[in-house]
């Protein structure tokens, strides 16, 4: 195992992964309860970034992921809801193949990124984590400064000379909206700041080795109201840039942050719409129910 | 452990206002019909006494309008809701609206017995009248049917009430021609012909807020928006072909 995959796995913030899911066709409500293994939901998407075609993973024997199949559109904000326990964090974590990291967990299926298959043996992993950046749920500075926790992750990808290193972590603290309240602390610990300050310094670490997808699992969940609001709206200002996927507990700020959205119940993708229509009109009765709090 | 779907909300209160919130619309429903038929009766029988007790009532269907209009404010501000709770919420905020005019309508139908009755001038003749009466039980009959599918989630009768708006247009039609028919009998009656005529046109307006009503049903159980689609693109969308 490669220094980077180490940082990836137990820092989170420079894996990244993509995601993504679905399946061209359109699928009508009836549809969907005919055939439960075919997501509701009828989404037109110009052009996905990733493609997952009978996706199925495993903890050991337990069976968490079934045959999902799916598309996540580029440069847009995909949500994965569901009730806890239903794989929408599994089925995070297979578009950066962190789970490779522990034993006895295993992916079938094809899980394409602009076409190629990520889950491949012979796929560079390293790189696969430098396109696929991820943020976990706790923010995760590295127990080093503001500018070495930007530094750190795009010295493993790149060879940068001070002057380039420099524009690049100001760059990155830019693009995650943390630059103003961190530029005369540079040389501070990252742990130093506040909670949500911390999450947009993990953001600003997986934005600055230029990946291509952004992956959050839960990145607001222990963050206060007020933080919460900037992450989702830097999240807003980074679609134009990245593909990002997010996981979240929280069915208004899906609904808020996100153009396309995914109901997942006991490891299946049991909708798949845009999110405008699933918060108003759901393809599936499951997902109604879920969305709607008739749920226990 | 995963979770599993249960029935009705997780959390009760949710489900108690909403039932709560239903409630007061079909009160004012009932109100409004009530309003509308006593009216009629008071125009049949011209009793201004009863006129007059429809133009004061028609305060209690204003105030549960406002009653539906806080409560549905209320859940939106606290529960967040989405799907067919969103739409549930919408569609009643446009009903009530809708319920609150028809009340109107039975008032300014109480003032024509008024104006008709109270009185030295010549009474119209009854038969000026006979539309009014056979055309106010028929929007009766649409705002019932409109109320029930409401009720029971019936979107299929919510079209009935839509084909029912159909008819009443052509009744209408009918009856402007009659008339103008007495109109040109008796030029005496203008006064009475016009007054007649707006009496009619509020029955009608009565009609159009059953269909607007039926509409909106529709929205909140079908979750498409068909206030402004004709009679066939509202039967193709949710497949409702069959006759009622």
């Amino acid at each position: 195992m490669t220094d980077a995959s180490l940082v990836n796995a137990n820092n989170a913030p420079l894996a990244g992964s993509g995601i993504a899911v679905n399946v061209g066709g359109a699928f009508t409500k009836a549809d969907s309860e005919a055939a439960t293994d075919r997501p509701a939901g009828a989404v037109d998407i110009d052009k996905s970034k990733i493609e997952v075609k009978g996706l199925n993973f495993y903890y050991g024997k337990f069976h968490a992921l079934h045959d999902i199949s799916m598309r996540i559109p580029e440069r847009k904000v995909t949500a994965f809801i569901g009730p806890s326990g239903c794989g929408k964090s599994t089925l995070l974590r297979t578009f950066n193949r962190i789970y490779n990291l522990y034993h006895g967990q295993r992916a079938s299926g094809e899980i394409l990124l602009d076409g190629r298959n990520i889950l491949d043996r012979r796929e560079d992993i390293n790189r696969l984590r430098a396109r696929v950046g991820m943020v976990f749920q706790k923010p995760t500075p590295f127990p080093m400064s503001i500018y070495e926790n930007i530094a750190y992750g795009v010295r493993l990808y790149e060879r940068l000379g001070r002057v380039a290193m420099d524009e690049r972590v100001e760059w990155a603290l830019r693009k995650a909206a943390l630059w103003e309240e961190v530029k005369d602390i540079l040389r501070q610990s990252g742990g130093a700041l506040s909670g949500g300050q911390q999450q947009r310094l993990c953001i600003a670490r997986a934005i600055a080795v230029k990946p291509e997808v952004i992956l959050l699992d839960e990145p607001c969940s222990a963050l206060d109201p007020i933080s919460t609001l900037k992450i989702e709206q830097l999240i807003a200002e980074l679609k134009d840039s990245y593909t990002i996927a997010i996981v979240t507990h929280n069915m208004q700020q899906a609904a808020r942050v996100s153009d396309y959205t995914g109901f997942m119940y006991l490891g299946r993708l049991i909708e798949f719409n845009d999110t405008e229509t699933l918060f108003t009109n759901p393809g599936s009765r499951q997902t109604e129910d879920y969305i709607t709090g008739r749920f226990g | 452990m995963s979770e599993k779907m249960v029935t009705g909300h997780t959390m009760k209160p949710f489900d108690e206002e909403m039932t709560a919130l239903n409630r007061v619309v079909i009160q004012a429903a009932a109100k409004a019909r009530d309003q509308l038929a006593q009216a009629l009766h008071a125009l049949d029988e011209e009793d201004i006494d009863l006129a007059r007790q429809v133009i004061v009532r028609d305060k209690e269907i204003d105030a549960l309008e406002l009653q539906a209009d806080d409560a549905v404010l209320r859940i939106i501000a606290r529960r967040q809701p989405v799907a067919k709770d969103l739409r549930d919420l919408l569609a009643v905020s446009k009903i009530i609206t809708d319920i609150e005019r028809i009340g109107d309508e039975a008032r300014q139908l109480a003032r024509l017995t008024v104006t008709f009755y109270d009185d030295d001038a010549r009474p119209p003749n009854y038969r000026l009248l006979i539309d009014i009466h056979k055309l106010g039980h028929f929007v009766d009959a649409m705002l019932a049917k409109a109320m029930r599918a409401f009720a029971e989630d019936e979107a299929q009768l919510a079209v009935e009430v839509l084909r029912l708006d159909v008819e009443l247009g052509e009744e209408m039609k009918s009856a402007l021609r009659r008339l103008s028919t007495y109109l040109l009998e008796d030029a005496r009656s203008v006064g009475h012909v016009v007054h007649t005529t707006l009496g009619l046109r509020g029955v009608e307006r009565i009609g159009s807020h059953a269909a607007y009503i039926a509409r909106h049903i529709i929205f909140l159980i079908e979750g498409c928006d068909v206030r402004h689609e004709p009679l066939e693109e509202v039967e193709k969308a949710i497949g409702g072909n069959g006759g009622s």
